[in-house]
């Protein structure tokens, strides 16, 4: 039997390390600039909501353990296959390409932030993104390697630079202010959206499941603390950044983490953070293309999209995911992202295809109470269906306030709804045409567990090829 | 006090976490039998896109173990949690009552037959 090696402190770990990314900083110092303190109360209904829908990630793992899929199969065991294209294509693919050139951009905006090159942000962008993609084309993990070290070193910066800042240790002066900006709890609503982006990510430590010592606790547990932790975390950085930082030029910089960091410890703080952010920057968006080429593969297994992405070179490299993911990226960032309010809206139209995402995990929850109430499951979110009915309403009404200002409410949506639109074509005519299912029935648990083996798809091409000649011979004899 | 037998038939890479898992839960004995057999799929393998339609006979292994009927329920939920992994294959579980139990070494019917000596002394001393 295969020794389970990984305690809750190791699932604590992987969990921070996976949720904090440097584009966190972006929103989290944006947030703080509009609503000061304020923002603390928008932080923690957040990551309320994140730790329902963790929870039931975790009972999904439960009930589907072991998947590498993770979200893409729950759904297609729990809504069919249209769903499943929408919102794992929308969810993880569309978010993540966004996301990742967020942190492209904010690597370019880090550079001229302390250096002042006079080369447009951008071209740093896209230098970065050509070497990441040749890296991933030619297999090469250093990044990889350097990831653990990169996420402990700027969650321990994080910690010290928002400690030193909330007691007021820095060499800078300080700042007196209003630190509290928020006027009522629908200023605070208003940056749920903003917030939500600080604590996306715990369902990363699924993968790891199988390896955790006692899985029925550790594991629903670690993600619980995980988001707790950083909960804490940040809120000592927004104390911090209040103390030595004029909330307007938080709200207005595209780098606020290097503002702040130049405020409390002055040039050393700025080199600090810089260094920081950068190899995290280069840790965090090799890791995305690298999964989401892994992931385009996945689905392609899956039957969900086309298996010219399961084509590898010769180094081992998914390369047509890797192409196109960095192609998309490199789009994104040659159009100019660069200013704060550019960042904070691509953040915002990302995350929408990420809430919807989690919104139909939870609902994935209840499908498979009603569906399987007698599987045993080695873990069960508590209270009957009340915590995954939260998280649903929760994200919905996040979804709902993802913006204060009405107009860029009406845009964000208009944006995603434009590409949800463009998905579902797809999602309908690849049911249609390629998988020859029905686009709303469930596939049965056991056939999404058996899809995970890779002879399935090998056994049942060949068995449609079969099928097809045998009507070749008939339609021939007929004839 | 009556007993009951549990047969579990099951793929060959579940017993050490089921032996453990019994065993934490106070389950004194077991036998293992090596077999080959099939169940509702007539021993397709899940990844196949046709069932077979003769039974295919494949290797698998089964459980026996007498408990109580006061543990049962425990017994089951523990046995059914050890080896769902959700995929075909994953087992099947029999119960079926049992009249009596009897240590031939001793003589000793029921409930004492199913525990250990040392157990049995235990329990005399908390009398």
């Amino acid at each position: 039997m295969e020794e389970k090696k990984l305690g809750l402190p190791s699932v604590i770990s992987t969990g921070v390390g996976l949720i904090v990314a440097t584009s966190c900083l972006m929103s989290l110092g944006q947030g703080t600039g509009i609503l000061g303190t304020g923002f603390i109360i928008s932080m923690i209904l957040a990551c309320m909501i994140n730790i329902c829908t963790a929870l039931c990630m975790a009972e999904l793992n439960a009930v589907m353990p072991n998947l590498t899929g993770g979200l893409a199969q729950y759904t297609l065991a729990g809504l069919g296959p249209f769903v499943t294209i929408v919102t794992m294509v929308g969810g993880y693919i569309v978010c993540q390409s966004i996301a990742g050139s967020v942190e492209c951009a904010m690597f370019g905006n880090a550079i001229n932030t302390v250096f002042d090159t006079g080369i447009p942000s951008s071209v740093f962008c896209l230098l970065l993104l050509a070497v990441l993609i040749t890296a991933n084309l030619l297999g090469v993990d250093m990044f990889a390697k350097i990831q653990n070290f990169v996420a402990y070193g700027l969650i321990i910066s994080l910690v010290i630079m928002g400690l030193l800042g909330t007691f007021g240790l820095g060499t800078g002066e300080t700042v007196e202010q209003a630190t509290n900006r928020a006027g009522s709890f629908s200023d605070c609503f208003a940056l749920l959206g903003l917030a939500f982006f600080l604590f996306i990510g715990s369902e990363f430590v699924i993968p790891i499941s199988k390896n955790v010592k006692n899985e029925r606790r550790n594991v629903p547990l670690g993600m619980v603390l995980s988001l707790l932790i950083i909960l804490g975390m940040q809120i000592v950085v927004v104390i911090g950044m209040g103390h030595y930082t004029r909330l307007e030029d938080l709200a207005a910089s595209p780098s606020p983490h290097i503002l702040y960091g130049n405020a409390l410890l002055g040039y050393a703080g700025s080199l600090w953070m810089i260094l920081v952010s950068v190899f995290a920057v280069i840790s965090t968006v090799n890791s995305a293309i690298s999964f989401l080429s892994y992931m385009c593969a996945g689905m392609a297994k899956i039957n969900l999209m086309p298996s010219i992405f399961l084509k590898k070179n010769k180094r081992g490299a998914y390369y047509v995911g890797v192409l196109m993911i960095g192609a998309v990226m490199m789009v994104i960032n040659a159009t100019g992202l660069s200013t704060s309010d550019s960042l904070s809206f691509m953040i915002l139209v990302a995350i929408v295809f990420w809430m919807v995402s989690y919104v139909i995990a939870d609902i994935n929850v209840l499908i498979f109470r009603h569906r399987l109430p007698k599987a045993p499951r080695t873990f069960k979110v508590p209270f009957g269906p009340v915590i995954p009915l939260i998280a649903v309403v929760g994200n919905v009404f996040m979804i709902w306030n993802i913006d204060g200002n009405p107009a860029t409410r009406n845009l964000i949506f208009l944006i995603d709804g434009v590409i949800f639109l463009a998905l579902a074509i797809y999602a309908a005519l690849w049911c249609k045409l390629k998988l020859k299912r029905p686009m709303f029935q469930a596939i049965p648990v056991h056939e999404v567990m058996a899809m995970e083996n890779s002879l399935y798809l090998v056994a049942h091409r060949k068995a449609q090829v079969q099928q097809a000649a045998s009507k070749k011979v008939v339609g021939t004899a007929s004839f | 006090m009556g007993f009951s037998k549990i047969e579990v038939i099951t793929s060959m890479s579940k017993l050490d976490g089921l032996k453990t898992a019994l065993s934490k839960l106070g389950v004194n004995g077991m036998t293992v039998v090596q077999a080959i057999g099939c169940g509702a799929q007539n021993g397709t393998f899940e990844y196949e896109a046709q069932q077979n339609e003769e039974m295919e006979l494949l290797p698998k292994q089964m459980i026996i173990v007498a408990v109580e009927d006061e543990a049962l329920d425990n017994v089951i939920e523990t046995i059914k949690r050890e080896l769902y992994t959700g995929h075909i294959g994953d087992g099947k579980i029999f119960v079926t009552p049992l009249s009596n139990v009897i240590r031939v070494r001793t003589g000793e019917e029921g409930t004492e037959a199913l525990q250990s000596n040392t157990s049995q002394q235990a329990t005399r001393h908390q009398n």
